[in-house]
């Protein structure tokens, strides 16, 4: 049997916990409990910003839980309860955060040819009437076309497959090029085009053969053409 | 069996390394929990053409389950206050609303699935499902232990009287339920909340 | 209702080939034997009361000892069957094995060599020399320690099971990747039986973290800081802290894989969403951190060793603990390392490489160090320090070739060939199995109450050393040239089969040296009153461990005396304190048959699972609940010997034990290989002659 109890007060007086951190952990865990279901329920935030709001929610509750009900700071040194505690929040982060990195990369280069059109793109994988044959083997000629006030110097290059074209964006607003024109736009090497802000630059590798256009959506008098031989 | 007269200093250093082991293996059940996490985020929308969350989902519903289960983590708090203090009348009264209102989360959430199961929506429907199904599964499996250790415990107390070494039992299993609310608060948010971002 | 009793159960499940019914009536043999001995010698009761149930870490270690040592002759077997079917299926020829089967034996040789060999030789050490290095009595929970320890034995069993009932192990290799593992690709119960046997053996391993980090942190002996612990409990320390820290994740990534091959769910099909590259991200992320679990205790068995045998502290303490420290640290860091061509891209990638090129650093901060504790020190060349020397050249090889493997361009060539198999057998052989034969070797005459025989050892470690070369060198060759792993056929034209050839006959050696191991404990059992330890410091040791009678009595130390620096024993004798010990009552657990009977239920719950046997696997279940809650309501859990009885127990050893210190016993004396021989040989023709035993 086990010893039975002498004394009311089973635990000294001086470990005692009062009512106090119990009842501002309940209330504040309430609050952070409103605050975020409020947020979606009413759409008061949305996208990244909602996102980011209840999360933090989640991990200020998370830190009053863990003071107010499980006293986390009150342990004498040295505080292995609190050390663990931290060290297995970072393990979490490495495992959730990491999974979703790797994931998402693999999910990017592994799934359906429309998707890894456009990272053979990137990698610069050289494709002969569509038909992939590996990769640009060094760097080509880079062909530089200029778009200023409206114009586009120059407005025809003829380049090498492999070779790459910049286009700089000279002028004070922002660019959108297009490959093919306005009534037919198209793709080339799995990008249908880019966003070019002012003074900036966009090379593009030329792993496609053949003559394609591009345009400028906005202006038609910005647009031009390249022919890619081998 | 007659047990021998322990040193206190002895039993506290006992409990001292009782309390800090279960926390370890608080630890790693978290861990556990991060996998499912980290499963359920990676296959989320892997629904293969099926409902999402948003639509499957009654946030109200979700609300309440939340509350009651903060509660229940409440009065445990208060419950424990009682333990310490040798009051075994409070220890009674405030676990076993403690035991109850753990009792109805775990009504409404069986209520939650068996309501999916009916429309057809299983685990075995696609992965976005499986994986919910396993992560707030797994998270009901560790309530239901908790409470099959609540009435374990209750019984023990009510039957012989509160002594330090249940105490001590009640103190870890307290720890334990406090920790099932915090990750709660993360399946609430992520798996819930998340679905009508 | 055939199908609700016994679930996928039927006659087909008996043995019915010739390797199932050779394995079967193998286990069945040894069974009997057991069963027969024991009976004969009435020692039922004693086994029960003295080991089964004991709670006593280091009867617990050696019952670890032993059934990982059996299981190391399982997994050699299985890997000499790899050797020969390779040399052998060249072009026309097939080899003897069906590719079917072969496959099962790569893959159960992977698991038993990793969960049981390596980990249970790991946790015996632990149990057996740390509480003694940190002047404790027992670990933290004597229950978790007994359960934990049933639990990987309920594992063993499980992984050996399938020869009786099943005739089929998991065809997959050892990580059984989806969707290969699922139920589309393995439809048998092979996967069912890896999944149960790894996650109840895990989950006795993560119990037995818990509990060593338990009483490594709160049972030190007064004075003991962090700081001033032996480099044996850091790397175990180090290891346990990984141990709590992955194996949930593999308990989980088990728990999935379960749940998508019993409940039809689609966490790593093919179909309906499933994503078979998470199961592979996340058995990884088990799988990288468990290699270095292995092999931190051998860094510290290595400290141990080097600073002993060198006759000197170890050079830098710190920078040796924060190697390990760091070792443990990025190597939760790294695991996309295994599968850098599965396409998560150039970023992924080169993160992950540079990441595993870092770890090469606090791993070369620990190898200098211990050159550095070498240098200018005083060696002597025991057995113990030969394997020393054996695992920096073969690890070092290892390592090298790992910084190799992680540059992912050179990966993509050389992902999954012999290359990366040379590769982690140099390490682990090299770094773990080494460490435990040196940590075996060194402790031996603390556990055993003898030293062993040294002529015999260098010899057997000399085999291993050729053979392990002759094997495994080869290895690299042919990965470079090509060969990829786990081929169960080749074609005459690659050239490959000489290289085939000498790797089985290294592989033989290996496997002698194995054998004279075998010969060494007898060999040494036989000279045992002149190999006995009686000062239990034969070593002129530097840690707690060897300050305390060989074997230690069951209390381990008759009183715990506070440590005031580093190398506490090396500083107790500086001081040469003989100081009255003062007697105290001591508070010892009681044996429990708790560990036994939850391990049997989890074994039942399991074994059901695999057949779909949903009724039992619920018995099993609720049994694994009522036994602990049985055990909760059991307050009698220690028993108290008072401070006079220890008092007479302890004179009474100082009595038993020799009046002076021995001459200590020269190596050259020893029995070599050759009196071995001619000792079997003679009482061989005794026995034919006379027909009856002699003892010796």
């Amino acid at each position: 049997m086990s010893k039975e109890l002498q004394n009311p007060k089973i635990t000294p007086e001086s470990q005692h916990v009062s009512l106090t951190p119990y009842v501002v952990g309940f209330v504040l865990s309430l609050v952070f409990t409103f605050i975020p279901y409020q947020l979606v329920v009413n759409e008061i935030l949305t996208g990244n910003m909602l996102l980011a709001a209840i999360i933090g929610c989640a991990m200020i509750q998370l830190v009053i839980q863990v003071v107010f009900f499980l006293h986390l700071g009150r342990e004498k040194k040295p505080r292995f309860n609190l050390v663990f505690l931290l060290g297995t929040i970072g393990i979490i982060l490495v495992v959730v955060l990491g999974s979703i990195w790797i994931m998402n990369h693999l999910h990017h280069n592994m799934s359906a040819t429309d998707v890894t059109d456009k990272v053979a793109s990137d990698e610069a994988v050289r494709q002969i009437d569509g038909a992939r044959v590996g990769t640009c083997a060094g760097v080509g000629t880079n062909h530089k076309i200029e778009l200023k006030n409206d114009s586009v110097t120059p407005l025809r290059v003829e380049a090498k497959q492999c070779d790459t074209i910049t286009f700089s964006n000279k002028g004070d607003a922002t660019r959108e090029i297009r490959f093919g024109t306005q009534a037919d736009p198209e793709t080339y090497a799995g990008e249908s085009g880019e966003t070019i802000r002012a003074r900036r630059n966009k090379i593009f590798t030329l792993t496609e053969l053949g003559t394609h256009a591009f345009y400028d959506p906005i202006n038609n008098t910005v647009s031009g053409y390249f022919t890619v031989k081998r | 069996m007659v047990n021998e007269h322990i040193a206190e200093s002895h039993e506290e250093a006992a409990m001292d390394r009782v309390g800090f082991g279960f926390w370890v293996y608080l630890m790693t059940d978290l861990l556990m929990f991060a996998v499912l996490f980290a499963v359920f985020a990676v296959l989320r929308d892997a629904t293969h053409g099926g409902p999402s969350g948003q639509e499957l989902f009654k946030l109200p519903f979700v609300l309440t389950e939340t509350l009651i289960l903060l509660t229940s983590s409440f009065t445990a708090g208060i419950g424990m206050l009682a333990a310490h203090r040798g009051i075994k009348s409070q220890v009674l009264t405030w676990f076993g609303l403690t035991f109850c209102l753990g009792l109805a989360f775990l009504g409404m959430e069986l209520y939650e699935f068996a309501e999916f199961i009916h429309e057809g929506h299983t685990w075995q429907s696609n992965a976005s499902l499986s994986s919910f199904f396993t992560l707030v599964g797994t998270h009901g499996l560790h309530i239901t232990s908790g409470l099959l250790w609540m009435g374990t415990a209750l019984v023990f107390i009510w039957k012989r009287g509160l002594n330090a070494p249940l105490v001590r039992k009640l103190t870890l299993l307290s720890l334990f339920w406090h920790f099932l609310d915090i990750v709660w608060i993360f399946i609430f948010t992520v798996v819930y909340l998340m679905a009508f971002v | 209702m055939k199908e609700f009793l016994l679930g996928k159960l039927d006659l087909d499940a008996l043995p019915h080939d010739i390797f199932m019914i050779a394995g079967t009536v193998s286990f069945i043999l040894l069974g009997l034997t057991v069963i027969v001995v024991l009976t004969w010698t009435k020692r039922w009761t004693w086994l029960w009361k003295e080991w089964l149930t004991s709670v006593d870490p280091k009867k617990i270690g050696i019952m670890y000892f032993l059934v990982a040592a059996f299981m190391l002759v399982r997994g050699g077997i299985d890997a000499i069957m790899i050797w020969l079917q390779q040399a052998l299926s060249s072009g026309s020829s097939h080899g003897y094995l069906s590719a079917d089967h072969f496959q099962q034996i790569f893959t159960a040789h992977g698991n038993i060599m990793v969960f049981f060999v390596a980990m249970g030789f790991i946790f015996g050490l632990i149990n057996y020399i740390v509480p003694l290095q940190i002047r404790a009595r027992d670990l933290a929970s004597p229950l978790l320690n007994t359960l934990g320890f049933w639990l990987y034995v309920a594992g063993v069993i499980m992984v050996n099971m399938f020869f009786v009932l099943g005739s089929e192990y998991a065809a997959t290799g050892w990580l059984a990747i989806a969707p290969l593992s699922g139920t589309e690709f393995s439809p048998g119960v092979g996967v069912d039986y890896w999944i149960w046997s790894l996650q109840i053996s895990g989950i006795g391993t993560t119990l037995g973290g818990i509990n060593f980090i338990m009483t490594i942190l709160k049972m030190r002996a007064p004075g003991m800081t962090l700081w001033k612990m032996p480099m044996f409990t850091w790397g175990s320390l180090f290891s346990m802290i990984m141990v709590v820290t992955v194996f949930p994740l593999l308990t989980a990534t088990l728990f999935l894989l379960f749940l998508d091959r019993y409940f039809g769910m689609h966490f790593f099909t093919t179909d309906l969403g499933g994503n078979a590259m998470m199961y592979t991200n996340l058995i990884w992320m088990w799988g990288h951190p468990e290699v270095y679990i292995l092999v931190l205790p051998a860094f510290g068995i290595f400290s141990e060793v080097v600073a002993t045998f060198s006759r000197k502290k170890i050079a830098s303490y710190s920078s040796q603990v924060i190697a390990m420290g760091g070792v443990s640290l990025f190597a939760l860091s790294v695991w996309l390392h295994h599968f850098f061509t599965m396409g998560a891209g150039a970023d992924v990638n080169s993160f992950f490489g540079v990441m595993t090129m870092i770890i090469a650093i606090p791993t070369s901060v620990l190898v200098f160090g211990w050159i550095a504790t070498m240098y200018k020190g005083r060696i002597k060349f025991a057995t113990p320090m030969l394997w020393f020397l054996g695992f920096i050249g073969i690890f070092t090889l290892g390592g090298m070739s790992g910084v190799m493997l992680a540059i992912p361009p050179a990966d993509f060539q050389l992902h999954n060939s012999l290359f990366l198999v040379a590769h982690f057998h140099s390490t682990v052989i090299g770094g773990v199995l080494f460490g435990i034969f040196c940590g075996i070797s060194y402790w031996f005459p603390k556990i055993a109450g003898f030293r062993l025989n040294e002529r015999i050892g260098k010899n057997a470690f000399w085999c291993w050393i050729v053979g392990f070369c002759m094997s495994f060198i080869p290895m690299y060759v042919l990965g470079i040239m090509g060969a990829t792993r786990r081929l169960d056929h080749y074609d005459a034209s690659t050239g490959w089969q000489p290289l085939y050839i000498m790797m089985f006959i290294g592989g033989l050696i290996i496997a002698c040296g194995v054998a004279l191991q075998v010969v060494q404990i007898i060999a040494s059992v036989i000279q045992k009153r002149r190999l006995r330890d009686t000062t239990g410091d034969p070593w002129n040791g530097r840690t707690l461990e060897w300050a305390t009678a060989s074997p230690p009595p069951f209390y381990n130390f008759a009183t715990i005396e506070p440590v005031t620096t580093q190398d506490a024993l090396s500083e107790i004798k500086k001081q040469g304190t003989t100081v009255e010990p003062k007697y105290e009552d001591i508070h010892m657990p009681r044996n429990t048959g708790a560990g036994i009977y939850i391990a049997a239920f989890a074994f039942v719950a399991s074994f059901a699972l695999v057949w779909h046997i949903n009724w039992l696997a619920i018995v099993g279940i609720a049994g694994i609940i009522v036994c602990a809650i049985a055990r909760t309501f059991n307050d009698d859990v220690e028993y108290k010997i008072p401070a006079a009885t220890i008092k007479e127990m302890e004179e009474q050893r100082k009595k038993d034990t020799p009046a002076s210190a021995p001459v200590d016993s020269k190596e050259n004396e020893d029995m070599s290989l050759w009196d071995f021989i001619k000792i079997v040989l003679k009482w061989a023709l005794d026995v034919v002659r006379k027909r009856r035993l002699k003892t010796w």
